[in-house]
């Protein structure tokens, strides 16, 4: 292992000399989930590093929430819109709970070749309309290099009443907190 | 663990001299001829780099075509050095071009197009700001901001979209532009193995790397979706003039821009994407229709950026109060109309995206140290020009069939035994009497300045009849037109990687 790891330092010392004024590529690699830079350079000027930290900015700690869902109270057997920020973009189609789930459709109005992601929140409600669980419907598409589907404008969705308030859930509301199209 | 991280910094080492001797050859011999004199015949005092997405060659020859004839010229095609650029993405966890895990995708999206200019690495479709193994690289607006140039970014679409995105942004996967966070649109564990914590840089929400990284001092284009209130404190901390209300979602307007100053300025002026000219056009009372033009967007921002060009600098060697700027400007909506096969709003935005070239090839020449680029990411849609009363495969009775299984890629008989058309599949022109069949095939024509007097779009006696292949990018190579100091070096054909070198050259940050 030693011999091993001297003849990998030899190499890589051959190979920082060879880059030296013409290329700095430092490669900075850990274990899967690490962060790593990469700064392909050329030239005179000092590697650069991207800002990677925000000051100011809290991480996510969770699921994209709507803060609508609290402030709709529908009464029982309704289902009504949660406000989100991608209100002027879709039309919510179909939509039908029996108590068990609430399913519908999301018809995308703006541009679209595309729906890359959709993310369809479902708030459940108790007989008083006050919010006792939520659930939801994750689209995202995996790009690759054919596509073989056309454009798709309209996304079907289900989202089941989550068990631990089964049977209290009598109202519905959906929003949508993650829509991204081209 | 010692002796792992010595492996491990080893292994990245050499892995190192592989990535410079690829990235040498990126750009080609020129890349090792950078100077720091600032004085030969490649050095810009700016650089404006616009982009036409999805605009294929056929779309500037329809474009020409409608708008200025056969015989005419659009502004970018007056621009005097002209080639084409190879634009093909890899596969996910590819090495570059040359290494023995390079794995090439012929048809490149807008993020992987956009890293490869604004990165000069190759990475996958979705990809922003990082190559395809998930590591994070600089940006040439990075690059140029750190060098102490004036920045600007504009876009037809969302500013988090993947061109603009491609110089201010890192992430696993364009869709994570905010507002929120999510592991869907977020992460992407085939490259990562394992999720990244939310603070990782390459799954933070487009939006708020934008709003707090500084990277354009002007920033100008649709999305306001994507960003909430603390962005808009966060912009606001860094000094910039936020145009509208991003707290309130309110978008700013054309006289918002038309009245904007100071060093650093913000303004979205739809929710989504910008209202493409034609509807704006059709409605011109309409609240879209107080959106600013691309070439208002573009001629502001060159404003801005050039007022605010001795903002402190002391390395200036421009000789004019500051070291001079990079300006990105995107002409999003071609390629986003032509996904939806719509000729005629597609010809629309091929024309406004020109009328924005022309701005700049204005300000350009009274400048005299400016280098323009004029190019596109991919072509989309296989846009095409028949000749007029033809018909295309997809309409004919009998399309053409294999029919020599001896020889399937090079038949030796005759494969179109009539050559005709269906009437089921093609009822007419899509813009004209077969606009009401939605299964219709058929082309759509439009009048050109030399067409006889009366011949309206859509009619069979218009000179341009244009097809569209599928409704998806294609791997075609696509032009590119430039001026200015390096401009020769488009002459040709060039790899979308290489754009990264030339302009990086004549900004001398690389």
């Amino acid at each position: 292992m030693k011999t091993r790891t001297g003849i990998a330092a030899a190499l890589s010392v051959v190979a920082l000399c060879a880059v030296v004024g013409v290329t700095v590529y430092a490669a900075a690699a850990g274990a899967n989930g690490d962060a790593r830079t990469v700064a392909a350079m050329e030239g005179p000027v000092t590697p650069f590093t991207p800002q990677a930290t925000f000051a100011g900015l809290s991480p996510a700690t969770g699921d994209p929430e709507l803060e609508s869902l609290v402030q709709v109270h529908p009464s029982p057997g309704a289902i009504v819109a949660a406000a989100g920020p991608f209100d002027d973009r879709f039309v919510l189609e179909d939509l039908a709970f029996d108590g068990g789930s609430v399913s519908g459709a999301v018809r995308v109005t703006s541009d679209v070749s595309d729906v890359l992601d959709l993310e369809v929140l479902a708030g459940f409600y108790d007989a008083k309309g006050v919010l006792v669980g939520n659930a939801r419907f994750v689209h995202h598409l995996v790009e690759d290099a054919t596509h073989a589907e056309p454009p798709e404008e309209r996304l079907e969705f289900t989202i089941a009443v989550p068990a631990d308030v089964s049977g209290r859930a009598v109202a519905a509301s959906i929003g949508v907190p993650v829509l991204v199209n081209e | 663990m010692k002796r792992q991280t010595s492996v491990l910094t080893s292994t990245s080492l050499v892995t190192a001299l592989v990535a410079s001797v690829i990235l040498t050859g990126l750009g080609g011999a020129a890349l090792t001829a950078s100077a720091d004199d600032g004085n030969d015949r490649t050095r810009a005092t700016n650089v404006i780099y616009l982009l036409g997405d999805g605009m294929g060659r056929t779309h500037v020859t329809a474009a020409r075509e409608r708008y200025y004839g056969a015989a005419g010229k659009l502004a970018m095609e007056t621009l005097p050095a002209q080639g084409f650029v190879s634009t093909y993405a890899v596969e996910k966890l590819s090495g570059q071009p040359g290494a023995a895990d390079f794995k090439p995708n012929p048809v490149t999206d807008s993020a992987s197009a956009a890293t490869a200019w604004s990165s000069g690495v190759k990475t996958y479709n979705a990809a922003l700001g990082v190559d395809a193994k998930g590591a994070v690289v600089p940006t040439m607006m990075e690059l140029a901001k750190k060098a102490g140039y004036r920045t600007g970014n504009v876009s037809t679409a969302e500013i988090t979209d993947a061109t603009p995105a491609g110089q201010m942004s890192h992430a696993l996967a364009r869709g994570c532009q905010g507002p929120v966070y999510s592991d869907a649109a977020c992460q992407d564990l085939s490259i990562t193995g394992a999720a990244l914590p939310t603070s990782d840089v390459r799954v933070t929400p487009i939006a708020d790397q934008i709003a707090r990284n500084g990277t354009a001092d002007v920033i100008l284009g649709g999305g306001l979706s994507r960003f909430d209130a603390a962005d808009e404190t966060a912009l606001k901390g860094q000094g910039y003039s936020v145009l509208g209300s991003i707290a309130g979602q309110s978008t700013a307007t054309k006289a918002d821009l038309a009245s904007a100053s100071g060093a650093k300025v913000f303004g979205l002026f739809n929710k989504g994407n910008l209202t493409v000219e034609k509807t704006k056009q059709d409605n011109p009372s309409s609240v879209q229709a107080q959106e600013p033009t691309l070439s208002e967007m573009a001629s502001k921002a060159i404003d801005l950026l050039q007022k605010g060009k001795s903002n402190g600098n002391k390395d200036d060697r421009s000789g004019k109060g500051g070291k001079g700027f990079y300006l990105q400007i995107e002409g999003a909506l071609i390629d986003k109309r032509s996904h939806a096969n719509d000729a005629a709003q597609t010809l629309g935005e091929m024309k406004a995206f020109d009328d924005a070239v022309a701005v700049v090839k204005d300000f350009a020449k009274r400048d005299g140290n400016t280098l323009v680029i004029v190019t596109a990411d991919h072509e989309c849609a296989g846009f095409n020009i028949i000749e007029k009363g033809t018909f295309t495969n997809a309409e004919a009775g009998t399309p053409p069939a294999n029919v020599d299984s001896g020889n399937t890629a090079n038949n030796s008989t005759p494969t179109r035994p009539s050559n005709s058309k269906d009437a089921a599949r093609s009822t007419g022109i899509v813009n004209g009497a077969g606009a009401a069949d939605p299964k219709n095939f058929g082309p759509a024509t439009f009048r050109t300045p030399t067409d006889a007097a009366g011949v309206v779009d859509g009619s069979p006696d218009a000179g341009l009849w244009l097809t569209y292949l599928s409704g998806n990018h294609t791997g075609a190579d696509v032009p590119v037109f430039a001026t200015g100091p390096g401009s020769e070096q488009l002459q040709g054909t060039v790899d979308n990687t290489a754009l990264f070198g030339i302009v990086g050259r004549a900004l001398r940050v690389v």
